[in-house]
């Protein structure tokens, strides 16, 4: 029996954990995956690898990662460091040769392997000599402390070597879990101490910096023809022909934004459900689908929901090597489709697609018309999707034209600033916006292209300055106008992203054609800019989404029927596989961890439905999406 | 019991709130800083960064200043606290356990975290692996974390003991079961290497098994969960001075209101602070001595 005092205390505490539990701002989130800790060599050698398997090769990245690399092992083997920077230096000068007209194509192809194989040595002779100090070490805290730095060294040739030597890689793996064994434990004052076995550790690392040493430090690796890799040519389990799969570079970052920016869809505002929408909701799905693209953007799961996360951007989108800065990427790349790569590193900072029906054209400088062939091509020539069905066409334009852009009360329809609303100091910013500067263009207003009646553009390219031409008086700088409406959520500015902030980009423009405008006038300016590009809610007010998410996966399985009724089968099979895929990323999200396997059974309902798609079996897969339905009937309100 | 025994004490203290006299607060600002220990269960450069916004706002509670820092490991936090080089740790339970029979440290704050006071270890094999049961481990390799762990060792240990497979304890791992235990020095490095195939299972924190990627986690299944844990939490030097541990204590569970929560973050992701005692770590305690961690 509990005494009336304590239970009122149970109660008091009950109703804390409680709080805590309900209105903390921020829990784990499963799908957004935190960015492997790896030691700085390992990230350097990854990173570099993987950019000197581009074209282009963005060398400023590559020697900044070869200088980590061989200060860290400056420190455990000084000679083997004055080697490598000698042959860096070597291979830079391959790389980047001085001279009339090299061979360019040859200067990046044999700089990036001379490159290759100069940091695969200087990683292995670093792992060799912090495993020789281990070895040599006799007091537990520098054994441990050379282990670990070993062992994090050695997850450089992590991801190559478990797929091109898996039985050497296992060996080597135990051969650690050997080794840390060993090291016993001091205890805590000596309570629950066990004794450090220095012979056994010896016994078990020493093979491992051989390893190295015989594969990647004494012994010439054959260069290959295609991609740049860690050979182990000595090792008698070499597998040659092994399927490594793709990855992202240490420092990439394709998680979505948090909070999510707030989505408004037209049809869904005005009442309409997205799942009596069916063209609409294949759309969404299509949006959302790592399987309308090919290799490797695929296997990444990269979607167009990736960069235009919620159909806006993703500020912290990059991945090095392709991207310049946060937010955007070289889209014609030869990472994502060798064969549209056009060679150069472009980077194009992601758009924001809220009022697209209104922006026409598309592309930073405006080449597309028409939003269909846009789409087509960034998932045929930019992620090197098959060609798409043209019903899956017809349903991402439907649905990217319901994006709307967020209502912002400071504005009238016009465009105009709604007085009432609007401080002293954006009314002033708009009489700048609307006055003609002789300086600009011929005398023309930031209103001129930026037309507040017209969605803040004028659906034409101009050729500012702000980017280089491809020689001195070329003109092929011209971009096209972006919408000011929701800008304020979208940073950074100008095609490239090289402008941080609103006010950046006034001054820039002040800068570049001498308007005069004063500190406060810029102040004024940007005030009103950012007014314009203000909204109502721009962001989810919750960091919990998988409620939102399962309810999405519905929307996706509602096309069901409409498909099988036309006879799409590529399209249900496509739909099958994004819901699953989509479940199994966001499944780990669920706060109560206990209702897990509800949803493990969801997404096994999912895939089974696929296997029996593919096997023609529809009354059995009619069953089992049947079954998936009603199982997220019956947990619906409970999975959160 | 002891769940309500806890929850006593914290409701006395949340309504015995009452701020520092103005006089006691200029005194206190001028006595030496208060010296905290964390343990990096993280990368150590990251939690240095990680922590200072907390500690700022315990600074401003507390008036006075605070010097941190991050130790090698919990036997450093340990020593630190013995030598009487700090006032307060940051602890995991079974080396507070050891802690507080070498130096008299004791546990004066405990996590929440995913709404629990307490937490569980889990068996993880891979699901290709045929392994369905416990016992269908016997004559195979387990890789937990590191001896003196409690998710990481000594709990996940204790469910082979319950079940009747193994006899153990820290002086004999294997326990006439396993052909081959590893501590592999992290709790990442134990679920990667069942993961990896390098190990038949690994007996780690429940909360492990999100350190691998969603499609990896897939991979793996757990056989069995450990008995509760009360979570990580807070230790004071027996050398604090109680009024100073009490303001402690006070401005840590002022962490827990709506206004200061942006600060937990930063303290190892931690959902809130409850107030615990040395009484609420005994069934560690107790197997601690059971598994020859303690002397009994």
């Amino acid at each position: 029996m509990i005494a009336p005092a304590r239970l009122k205390a149970l109660l008091a505490t009950f109703l804390i954990l409680l709080a805590l539990r309900f209105s903390l701002p921020e829990l784990s989130h499963a799908d957004i995956v935190p960015p492997e800790k790896l030691h700085p060599v390992a990230e350097s050698y990854r990173r570099s690898v993987f950019i000197l398997n581009l074209n282009p090769v963005v060398w400023k990245e590559v020697w900044s990662d070869m200088d980590r690399i061989a200060s860290h092992l400056s420190g455990v083997d000084a000679a083997a460091a004055k080697k490598f920077r000698e042959e860096i230096a070597a291979a830079r000068r391959i790389a980047q040769p001085a001279g009339e007209e090299p061979d360019m194509v040859k200067a990046r192809k044999q700089g990036s392997r001379a490159a290759f194989n100069a940091a695969t040595r200087a990683v292995a002779s670093t792992l060799a000599a912090h495993i020789k100090k281990a070895g040599a070490a006799s007091d537990r805290e520098t054994v441990r402390k050379h282990l670990e730095e070993s062992r994090k060294i050695f997850l450089s040739f992590a991801e190559a070597l478990p797929y091109i030597d898996p039985s050497a890689w296992r060996e080597m793996q135990i051969g650690w879990l050997t080794a840390f064994s060993s090291l016993g434990t001091p205890g805590v004052l000596g309570a629950g101490a066990r004794p450090m076995n220095v012979r056994k550790i010896r016994a078990e690392i020493e093979p491992i910096a051989e390893y190295f040493r015989k594969n990647f430090v004494a012994s010439a690796m054959p260069m290959g023809k295609g991609r740049l890799l860690p050979r182990p040519a000595a090792s008698p389990t070499y597998v040659k022909n092994a399927r490594i799969p793709a990855r992202l570079p240490p420092g990439a970052n394709i998680n979505k934004q948090l909070p999510r920016p707030r989505q408004l869809l037209g049809m869904a505002e005005r009442g309409a459900n997205e799942s009596e929408t069916g063209l609409i909701a294949l759309g969404d799905m299509a949006f959302d689908s790592a399987e309308i693209f090919g290799e490797p953007a695929r296997s990444l799961r990269i979607s167009c929901n990736t960069c235009h996360n919620k159909g806006v951007t993703n500020p912290n989108f990059f991945i090095p090597g392709l991207s310049r800065r946060k937010g955007g990427m070289d889209v014609s790349n030869s990472f994502f489709e060798e064969h549209a790569n056009n060679g150069i590193f472009g980077h194009l900072d992601t758009p924001d697609l809220r009022g697209i029906r209104f922006t026409a054209p598309y592309g930073r400088n405006g080449r597309t018309a028409s939003l269909r062939e846009f789409v087509r091509n960034v998932i045929v020539l930019e992620f090197n999707g098959s060609e798409p069905d043209p019903m899956l066409l017809d349903g991402m334009v439907a649905y990217m034209n319901e994006f709307e852009f967020i209502p912002n009360p400071k504005l009238k329809r016009s465009g105009r600033l709604n007085q009432k609303k609007a401080s002293a100091a954006e009314l002033r910013g708009e009489k700048i916006f609307y006055r003609k500067f002789p300086q600009l263009m011929g005398g023309m207003s930031c209103a001129s292209c930026h037309i507040p009646s017209d969605h803040f553009l004028d659906r034409k390219s101009h050729n500012l300055g702000s980017a280089g031409g491809f020689a001195p008086g070329s003109l092929d700088g011209a971009f096209d106008t972006p919408t000011l409406l929701s800008a304020k959520y979208t940073a950074p500015y100008f095609h490239d992203g090289s402008l941080p902030t609103l006010r950046a980009v006034n001054e820039w423009f002040n800068r570049r054609f001498g308007l005069g405008l004063t500190k406060k006038q810029i102040d004024d300016l940007t005030a009103y800019v950012e007014a314009v590009g203000e909204g109502v809610d721009s962001y989810e007010d919750t960091m919990f989404t998988l409620d939102a998410e399962l309810e999405e996966f519905s929307f996706f399985l509602s096309t069901y029927e409409f498909l099988k009724a036309k006879g799409k089968k590529e399209l249900i099979m496509i739909t099958l596989k994004t819901v699953a895929t989509e479940i199994q990323g966001h499944k780990w999200d669920v706060q109560d961890q206990k209702l897990l396997p509800v949803l493990n059974k969801m997404e096994s309902l999912i895939r089974e439905a696929a296997a029996l798609h593919a096997e023609g079996k529809t009354a059995e897969l009619d069953a089992k999406l049947a079954a998936y339905r009603a199982v997220y009937g019956k947990y619906a309100a409970v999975l959160k | 019991m002891r769940f309500v025994a806890r929850i006593v004490i914290l409701t006395a203290l949340l309504a015995g709130m009452i701020a520092a006299p103005a006089t006691a607060r200029a005194a206190a600002k001028e006595q030496a800083p208060l010296r905290i220990a964390f343990i990096p269960y993280e990368n150590p450069e990251q939690l240095i960064d990680n922590v200072r916004p907390a500690v700022r706002f315990l600074e401003k509670r507390l008036d006075r200043k605070i010097k941190f820092f991050i130790t090698l490991s919990y036997s450093s936090a340990v020593e630190a606290l013995n030598a009487g080089k700090a006032d307060i740790s940051f602890m995991s339970p079974l080396p507070y356990i050891l802690a507080n029979k070498q130096t008299g440290a004791e546990a004066i704050l405990g996590e929440i975290y995913r709404g629990k006071s307490y937490y569980q270890a889990k068996i993880f094999v891979r699901k290709d692996s045929g392994i369905k049961t416990l016992a269908d481990l016997k004559g195979k390799s387990i890789a937990y974390v590191d001896p003196i762990s409690s998710s990481g060792f000594m709990y996940p240990h204790d469910v082979f003991i319950r079940a009747g497979l193994a006899k153990g304890g820290l002086g004999k791992p294997e326990g006439g079961f396993f052909r081959r235990v590893y501590f592999a020095g992290g709790d990442e490095q134990a679920i990667r290497s069942v993961f990896g195939g390098f190990v038949d299972a690994a007996g780690v924190s429940e909360y492990s098994i999100n350190l691998l990627k969603q499609k990896e986690r897939d991979e793996l299944m757990p056989l069995a969960t450990s008995l509760r844990i009360p979570s990580h939490g807070v230790v004071a030097s027996k050398r604090l001075d109680p009024e100073v541990r009490r303001r402690f204590v006070e401005a840590m569970l002022e962490l827990n209101k709506p206004e200061n929560r942006k600060y937990l973050r930063y303290l190892y992701g931690t959902e809130g602070y409850i107030q615990v005692n040395h009484g609420t770590y005994k069934p560690v305690a107790d197997m601690a001595r059971k598994y020859g961690f303690l002397k009994k």
